[in-house]
């Protein structure tokens, strides 16, 4: 039997951790690093990098170099989110079958699950290298906010990169079991998480080995690479007045620009003023032009605090919803890279009145919580008991385009809810249903998780048969439906089919195809790590 | 490995789970503080969590989790004012055992009862030819009906309520 780890899957980077000796550490990868990109890098030979290495490669090898899948992950091919990507990743995205996204790489078509799939198994090896035994079993994190198409897919590419997913947790969950795991505290905490891609709020009780989510409340859409963003705009701005020529028309030069404006970003949280300097970005009419500027802290503070202040909205519907005020909160944790920016720190220090938690790593907490998990999940004695909720109300479409809800967000999980369902017209044999997740009262303006069908009713006159269909929400916080005839107690067939996501045989047919994949790496693994750095 | 005192405890409750309220399920009384109700979710937690029984058999963990989606329903429904007010009513009620499980439809159910369909009969006849419109889904005839209810008795909570219902469904269909 093979070790448990723990594994923050993130946008921009991804951390393994594990229990050593009872004690949660993070595991340094080849380049002694423990925080390694979230990067794919398919080499023109076949073969392919993943991690920090890959990430170098995004200049060079720009269009089959894979970044930033979690923003993908779960989601459909006619989703803003997709369309927005496409407009600005180098690769090339197009659409799979059953609304799905697939990344076009050297005339192949991967899906989503499976790039995050590669990540994972970089984790794995990580962990297998460092650890001397291998690990075949993992707690993966998600963003509070994820909803079930995109839990459903983190999971299977888990499954892909052969592991057993012992859990999907929510990583402000996760962060909170690294914070107070073995103190035996009683305390209510904030845990305020800004990744690269997502923002999260939970609100916690804290009351020795329970840890009790209260509310959790998140925006999808808002990360530290929108400040990234930021930065590039104002740069690219500046550019094309002293030049006249808009350097995000180039490829290139825009990820040249992007690294940069991310280095700028991480030295502005330790320097008050820094450069930005890259030599002939650009060609021009007269001659290649370097770009040469400085932007200091303040300045760029300015530039992204419209995007704290959106976080802060967030926070005060998690506290209502809570029914809790700030001054409530006896601990506020820090998650994710960018809240290492003095400028994000400054302001949600002044929003809670509070010093966050020192001494906890905002790269690390994530993962470390989830080797917590996953070892009180395994070893027989579990140090700490999670009792987390559903972010997204589930309901089901009803006439008038109303969505009749079934769960309410901010329920405890696992959690069921089941309704009777009938046939409108005689000897009707099917009864197809919408399910969706989100807040709107108008089921179109929410997410649609899937259809099912109930099929091989037996013919019978209009509303004689009777279906008592129940719907599930997991520990994962992933959706089940089953259903059964009332009356009979007989099961029902449910035939459902989740809008982007993968089926049973495409993720048993890509486990197959990888596992082969990945052998082979393990074995050319040891010697390129002494490779010389490029 | 779990005793068998715990094991023969875990299957009695399985069993007879369908048959018990809320404050059963939770161990407390229909008095408790709003407190006591969460240290019961706390301890019942302590003993159910599926996570304490994740090395446990197949039908084991299928038990325990029955009995702690239970526990969670128990707390979601007592831990909200008006839902356990609304709740404690219906159980201490002639038809408890149809109301053991709470269901978030009765709250809807509740307001629909606290409807005033007016106290002047021209009103009442405008309301009721609004409520026609509406579930014809003639919402502009709706909205029309209702304003012109309002115009005879503009407090009317009701009629407000509703007409802001009809604005927004109109407004989405313009958006649309």
């Amino acid at each position: 039997m093979g070790r448990a780890v723990g594994i923050d899957l993130g946008t921009s980077t991804s951390c393994v951790a594990c229990v050593i000796d009872g004690k949660p550490q993070a595991i340094p990868g080849p380049d002694e690093k423990p925080i390694q990109a979230s990067v794919v890098s398919f080499l023109p030979d076949g073969g392919r990098v993943v991690g920090n290495e890959a990430k170098r490669m995004m200049i060079e090898n720009a269009e089959s170099t894979i970044y930033s899948a979690k923003r993908l992950i779960g989601r459909k091919f006619f989703s803003p989110e997709v369309k927005k990507a496409q407009a600005v990743c180098s690769y090339k995205i197009v659409e799979g079958s059953n609304q799905s996204v697939r990344i076009r790489i050297r005339e192949r078509d991967y899906s989503v699950p499976e790039i995050s799939a590669m990540v994972l198994m970089e984790m794995k090896k990580i962990a297998e290298n460092y650890l001397g035994e291998e690990v075949d079993k993992a707690v993966i994190t998600v963003p509070a906010s994820f909803n079930d198409g995109q839990r459903q897919a983190t999971k299977d590419a888990g499954t892909i990169a052969g592991l057993n997913v012992l859990r999907i947790i929510n990583e402000p969950t996760a962060s909170s079991l690294a914070y107070g795991y073995g103190k035996g505290l009683s305390q209510k905490i904030a845990v305020y998480d800004l990744g690269g891609g997502t923002f999260d709020i939970s609100i916690l009780e804290i009351g020795e080995d329970v840890f009790e989510v209260i509310s959790t409340a998140g925006d999808s859409y808002l990360g530290g690479d929108d400040f990234d963003d930021r930065l590039i705009d104002y740069f690219a701005e500046r550019f094309m007045r002293d030049f006249d020529i808009d350097i995000r028309t180039d490829r290139k030069a825009l990820q040249k620009l992007k690294n940069a404006a991310e280095q700028a970003k991480i030295e502005l949280s330790e320097k008050l003023e820094t450069q930005i300097s890259i030599p002939k970005i650009m060609e021009t009419m007269e001659g290649a032009k370097d770009l040469d500027y400085t932007i200091n802290r303040n300045y760029f503070g300015q530039m992204v605090m419209d995007l704290i202040q959106r976080t802060f909205k967030v926070c005060d519907e998690a506290l209502q919803n809570a029914h809790l005020t700030i001054e409530d909160i006896n601990a506020l944790i820090l998650v994710g890279g960018p809240t290492k920016s003095p400028i994000v720190q400054d302001a949600v220090k002044n929003y809670f009145f509070k010093d966050p938690q020192a001494n906890i790593d905002p790269e690390l907490v994530v993962a470390i919580g989830a080797a917590i998990q996953a070892a009180s999940l395994t070893e027989r004695r579990p140090g700490a008991l999670l009792l987390d909720v559903t972010p997204l109300s589930l309901g089901i479409a009803t006439a008038g385009g109303l969505m009749d809800v079934l769960i309410e967000r901010n329920t405890p999980i696992p959690t069921e809810s089941s309704r009777i369902f009938t046939t409108t017209h005689d000897n009707q044999t099917a009864v197809r249903i919408k399910i969706y997740q989100g807040e709107s009262k108008f089921y179109e303006k929410n997410e649609l998780l899937g259809e099912f069908r109930l099929a091989e009713i037996p013919p019978m006159p209009k509303g004689e048969p009777k279906i008592e269909v129940t719907f599930e929400i997991d520990a994962n916080g992933i959706v089940n439906v089953t259903a059964r005839d009332k009356d009979t107690g007989k099961a029902q067939s449910v035939q459902l089919t989740v809008s982007g996501g993968l089926s049973h045989e495409e993720i048993e047919r890509f486990k197959k195809e990888h596992a082969g994949a990945g052998k082979e790496e393990v074995k050319a693994y040891k010697p390129k790590a002494e490779l010389p750095d490029r | 490995m779990l005793d068998e005192e715990f094991k023969r405890q875990i299957l009695t409750l399985y069993k007879i789970i369908d048959e018990l309220d809320y404050y059963q399920i939770l161990k407390v009384d229909q008095m408790a503080f709003d407190e006591d109700i969460k240290t019961a979710y706390f301890e019942e937690s302590r003993l159910y969590h599926p996570d304490k029984f994740y090395t446990e058999p197949p039908d084991i963990q299928e038990r325990v989790t029955k009995i702690f989606k239970r526990v969670c329903e128990a707390y979601k429904a007592l831990s909200n004012q008006e839902k356990r007010a609304l709740y404690t009513k219906l159980i201490n009620g002639p038809e408890r055992q149809k109301y053991l499980r709470f269901d978030l439809r009765l709250l809807k159910e509740e307001e629909e009862k606290k409807e005033d369909e007016g106290s002047t009969p021209l009103a009442k006849k405008y309301y009721k030819m609004a409520k026609t419109a509406f579930q014809n889904k003639d919402y502009k005839a709706a909205k029309v009906n209702l304003q012109l209810a309002l115009k005879l008795e503009p407090n009317n909570q009701t009629f407000q309520d509703k007409l802001k219902e009809v604005e927004d469904i109109l407004a989405r269909r313009k958006g649309l």
